[in-house]
């Protein structure tokens, strides 16, 4: 990178990325001895599928999803104020994130919990109200800033004479 | 001769080069640059250093090394500190997905690899994001107690601890100079800090030289075809001020935190159970209002817990002594507020009243300095044996429990009696007890 601030390449940072790196390398090392240590050999094979299949599935399946969200949102919005837009977006992405964080509890609660204190509440019912706050919000908030955009573009300009 | 084999090889070099070229221009966004790295990397490194220590501290607590001892007070310690490591795990989805989403367009770099260290580097990236993503997620669905992977959770999610602390410094350390130049704001940012692709590297993409003569007019000729209309479908999009852009970004982020916590902390931070909608626990549910990790049904204890035959045995001095429940609720009986804290991160306060395990050994005779093994009447299962230092052995809050809430403890809290201690976690407070005994220094 070229940012003119950034060069200057001093002792102590050099130490210290020296530092850094090493103590890195050393904590990557007891994590693969702790990994062939107390996982069964025949158990690998599946932790470096597992590694593997996450970055497949960030970078080639939710990135380009997300990417095409706000192509497409602001395609949609190509009309509204960027602050709709994005507010919009944001809801989006929020109920998203939500979903994957709380789709695996529906899944699992489908598969009979080993007993009625775990997953005791009904996620898929909370997970529709939580979207249904979200587009509430968005909407309410959206309309707000419509509206204030309104108004600024109705008060006669200022650096008019 | 114009198709001879080197020149298929610069057109396939230079196709590779535009592609790489083409997806960093359209990645491009005004969020997508080096301070917004630094800052949500911040948040991020914390989190992650939050879970690792936590993360520690809990894995020692389980597996002590010889020399350690734990702090008994403050008496929810271990609430905290679990609760805390889930806490921060929940925040690492936003976080980290917010990270990789700002730095995204490097994944188009080209070459793809500009010298040895380049690709240590580029491997260690990913290797790191593929850990974290999968620490956190096998941490999700262990909180649901669901294990669809082919490996052990505890060992797996231990390992790749370090596996991501260890990157994470690699990291810090590669990426240093930058983390410095942009670790405070620019008052105002210069043209280069606009997006990533604006580097020395990237000046290289757009070499005329390179590009060969059917395609060098003006700029980059459109690619033919699919792929051609939909990057001009992408380039007529109207793009958002980079101002919005950028605190729209922000407070996407925050508010997706605010979300992922606020609405599942409740299972382990009382003020805000009133809106843990989405917590895998849920305080007050349970039998005697506690919830219950490990049933009487899936440790196969009913019928010797219920056995009018049960006799807690303490073998702590030199002969052992037995009681049976009636003898146990015969002795001087303690009350103490405590809380149930699981590695799962939920948490209950809860009363509970039964006999201290410091006068019990005591009235055993034995020594005041012995650590203790707790046995189960579990046949199976890795906490149906285990230790318990003599740092709790001692505190007067530590108690074999006879009753919770007010009545005599439930099968599914380890009747007939159990342990309770001090800032422990809960699959160490032995339910069903059978036998307590001094290990031998």
């Amino acid at each position: 990178m070229t940012t003119p601030e950034m060069a200057r390449p001093t002792g102590r940072m050099r130490a210290a990325r020296l530092v850094l790196v090493a103590v890195g390398v050393l904590g990557l090392g007891l994590g693969a001895y702790v990994m062939f240590d107390t996982v069964a050999l025949r158990r690998l094979p599946g932790v470096v599928l597992w590694l593997g299949a996450a970055i497949v599935l960030h970078d080639a399946v939710i990135s380009p999803l997300v990417f095409a969200l706000g192509v497409l949102t602001r395609r949609a919005g190509h009309r509204v104020a960027g602050s709709i837009i994005v507010t919009v977006q944001a809801a989006i992405v929020v109920g998203s994130l939500m979903t994957l964080i709380v789709l695996p509890a529906v899944v699992a609660q489908g598969l009979e919990p080993k007993n009625p204190t775990i997953l005791p509440l009904d996620y898929a019912l909370n997970l529709g109200l939580f979207w249904l706050t979200l587009a509430v919000a968005s909407v309410a908030v959206s309309a707000w800033f419509y509206l204030r955009t309104r108004r600024a573009n109705q008060r006669p300009s200022r650096t008019q004479s | 001769m114009i198709a001879g084999p080197p020149d298929g090889d610069a057109v396939v070099e230079w196709t590779m080069r535009r592609l790489m070229y083409e997806a960093r221009a359209q990645l491009a966004s005004p969020v997508r640059n080096p301070r917004m790295a630094t800052v949500i990397g911040r948040l991020l490194g914390i989190a992650f250093l939050l879970c690792f220590g936590t993360g520690l501290y809990s894995h020692f607590l389980q597996q002590p090394l010889p020399w350690m001892t734990f702090p008994t007070r403050p008496a929810g310690l271990y609430q905290v500190t679990q609760g805390t490591h889930i806490v921060a795990g929940i925040a690492c989805f936003p976080l980290l997905l917010a990270k990789l989403y700002v730095v995204f367009p490097q994944l188009f770099q080209y070459p793809p690899v500009r010298s040895f260290a380049n690709l240590l580097e580029r491997a260690s990236i990913a290797l790191f994001v593929g850990a974290a993503l999968v620490e956190i997620t096998i941490g999700l669905l262990n909180t649901y107690q669901w294990y669809p992977f082919p490996f052990p959770f505890k060992q797996v999610h231990f390992a790749l601890a370090f596996v991501i602390i260890g990157s994470l410094l690699v990291h810090i350390g590669v990426k240093l100079p930058l983390i410095a130049a942009h670790w405070r704001a620019t008052p105002s940012a210069g043209p280069e800090e606009r997006h990533p692709i604006d580097t020395v590297a990237d000046a290289r993409t757009v070499d005329p030289a390179a590009v060969p003569a059917e395609a060098a007019g003006e700029g980059l000729p459109r690619t033919r075809g699919l792929t051609g209309r939909v990057l001009s479908y992408i380039d007529a999009t109207p793009a958002v001020p980079a101002r919005t852009s950028r605190r729209g970004f922000l407070a996407t982020v925050t508010l997706a935190v605010a979300a992922v916590v606020g609405l599942t902390a409740g299972q382990t931070f009382a003020p805000l159970d009133a809106v843990n909608i989405f917590g895998p626990r849920k305080k007050g549910v349970g039998q005697q209002g506690v919830p219950v990790n490990r049933t009487s049904a899936q440790a196969k204890v009913a019928t010797a817990a219920l056995s009018p035959a049960w006799v807690l045995t303490v073998a702590v001095g030199g002969t052992e002594l037995s009681f049976t429940r009636a003898e146990l609720t015969a002795l001087p009986q303690t009350d103490v507020d405590l809380p149930i804290a699981c590695v799962e991160g939920w948490s209950q306060m809860a009363s509970w009243r039964g006999v201290r395990l410091r006068d019990l050994v005591d009235a055993a005779g034995g020594s005041p300095d012995a650590d203790l093994r707790l046995i189960s009447l579990e046949q199976r299962g890795g906490f149906k044996q285990t230790e318990m230092g003599n740092e709790y052995v001692r505190d007067p809050l530590t108690l074999v429990a006879l009753e919770l809430n007010g009545e005599t403890l439930d099968l599914e809290h380890g009747y007939p009696a159990r342990m309770i201690a001090p800032g422990r976690p809960g699959v160490l407070q032995t339910k069903w007890l059978s036998r307590i005994e001094a290990i031998d220094a």
